[in-house]
């Protein structure tokens, strides 16, 4: 079953749309959301939690209306980019406030977390780091044995040394194939650390969803100068950068001559390019 | 909803004790009073709206949002700010009653009518200010909601003067007394203040009714 379905997906601010937005999210899989600021992630990630209504489009999580039912939520872990948990509150009363909230909520879970991200119980939030802030609002997601995670720059503020110890969670918790992350991040190297699959968002629009694999076995960077890139068929070339040194371009694999020596693409890379070509 | 309350009564420990500690003061003061309003009906006045503080809270911790995200509907999500009011409400109520009961045995001077009436005026302006001031709170927010709430309040005293100034409400009217003693007990009949408390009650229902109705077109 997929986590996530979303059809023709449409929200007008009049400053801004998110413009038929087409995405799937298979179960036992992570979904990365790259997107610049204000290219519509966080408006999506509103959308799917139904915090604000669409104008058209249908969204369905875990194949139910995402507007069916509000116990739907049950079965949703939420970290978003700003936490929003009280700031009075300390760790030890937000466990006691969402085993109020969730029916599946595992205290011993919560405690193993709070443990294992060395989050302090009885200090109030307002004294947290936003990093410490964020393993919260994670510690809660994850404590109520959600079926999808969807998590909005969760990631930010964190050091290296727990991002990657979060980002390991992120993946265990996708071990179970009923649980799913959609997952939206500045830092694309998180994304393509541990993503299946990428989404691009670019003003509102989707330029490309796809598995990740497949993305970087497709397309890769050619270093050539402006009459070598002239010589190649245009369709094969995603994107270009001429400096005076030469002509890096990103290409589609299958349609360069085999002599011509293509280097891999990252995923930052390789969203950069084609950000910049559809301006 | 109980996880939405026990949020609320956490916070309304930590941030509101200033609040909690002038209402204590404000019914010891009523107690040794002399039936002075202004100290009797204060705390159940500002209790009844401490809820609007914590949604300030909220607002600015982006509870908001994420409360959008936990498994309540917005009519539960109003309804606990409701409730909370309510308690807290409740438990000044009581506090003032009990403190007027005490003090008008010690003075000898205990009179069933006169409790009676401090009951239902405590009752009527505790319930009247969350019933005017929460609509506009769930339709615009704290900052726009305060507001939209004192400008009603504005125009409807404005109104009053008006109809006083061409002789439509006399000034002697009982309500009009009410800033310092409780002189009009005598010129109002409990059963008028009770249709009062009825009317009240039914304007706290739909109240309640339109502020769930306003926070579910809002967008989080």
């Amino acid at each position: 079953m997929n986590a996530l379905e979303i059809k023709n997906l449409t929200k007008n601010y009049g400053g801004f749309k998110l413009d038929n937005l087409n995405l799937t999210l298979p179960g036992g899989c992570i979904m990365g959301l790259i997107g610049e600021n204000g290219a519509g992630k966080s408006t999506t990630i509103k959308l799917i939690l139904d915090m604000i209504s669409r104008d058209s489009g249908t969204i369905k999580i875990l194949g139910r209306d995402n507007r069916e039912n509000i116990q739907l939520k049950q079965d949703i872990g939420v970290v978003l980019d700003d936490v929003g948990i009280p700031e009075c509150l300390n760790s030890k009363q937000v466990g006691k406030i969402m085993s109020h909230t969730f029916t599946n909520w595992n205290d011993k879970i919560f405690a193993d977390y709070l443990k294992q991200l060395s989050i302090p119980p009885n200090k109030p939030f307002k004294e947290f780091s936003r990093g410490m802030k964020m393993k919260l609002g994670i510690t809660v997601a994850l404590s109520h044995n959600p079926k999808l995670l969807i998590l909005d720059e969760a990631t930010s503020g964190l050091d290296p040394v727990i991002r990657d110890e979060v980002l390991d969670i992120f993946s265990d918790f996708t071990r179970d194939e009923n649980h799913s992350v959609l997952i939206s991040s500045h830092i694309v190297s998180d994304l393509e650390k541990i993503c299946d699959y990428i989404a691009f968002l670019h003003k509102g629009k989707l330029l490309l969803c796809q598995e990740k694999d497949i993305l970087l076995e497709q397309y890769g960077i050619l270093h050539c100068t402006e009459s070598q890139l002239s010589e190649l068929e245009p369709s094969a070339v995603k994107g270009k950068k001429i400096s005076p040194y030469g002509v890096q371009a990103l290409v589609l694999r299958n349609r360069i001559p085999a002599q011509m020596g293509v280097s891999p693409v990252s995923i930052e890379d390789l969203f950069i390019f084609m950000v910049k070509e559809s301006v | 909803m109980n996880g939405l309350l026990l949020k609320d009564f956490y916070m309304a420990f930590e941030y509101c004790r200033a609040f909690l500690l002038m209402v204590s003061v404000f019914i010891a003061v009523s107690f040794f009073g002399d039936d002075n309003i202004f100290f009797i009906i204060y705390p159940t006045l500002i209790s009844g709206i401490l809820p609007m503080t914590l949604i300030s809270y909220d607002e600015r911790d982006k509870w908001t949002q994420y409360s959008g995200t936990l498994p309540y509907s917005k009519s539960q999500i109003v309804s606990s700010k409701y409730i909370t009011g309510l308690c807290l409400g409740g438990f000044s109520f009581i506090l003032t009653m009990l403190a007027s009961v005490v003090r008008m045995n010690i003075n000898g001077v205990f009179s069933l009518s006169k409790l009676l009436f401090i009951g239902i005026l405590l009752f009527i302006l505790g319930l009247l200010g969350p019933s005017l001031l929460f609509p506009f709170v769930f339709k615009y927010g704290t900052e726009k909601g305060r507001i939209a709430y004192y400008l009603i309040i504005g125009v409807l005293w404005a109104g009053v003067m008006m109809f006083m100034s061409i002789g439509f409400v006399n000034s002697d009217t009982p309500i009009m007394n009410i800033g310092s003693k409780l002189v009009f007990i005598n010129t109002v009949s409990i059963s008028i203040a009770l249709i009062i408390c009825a009317v009240v009650i039914a304007l706290y229902l739909m109240s309640w009714y339109l502020s769930i109705l306003f926070y579910r077109r809002r967008e989080l």
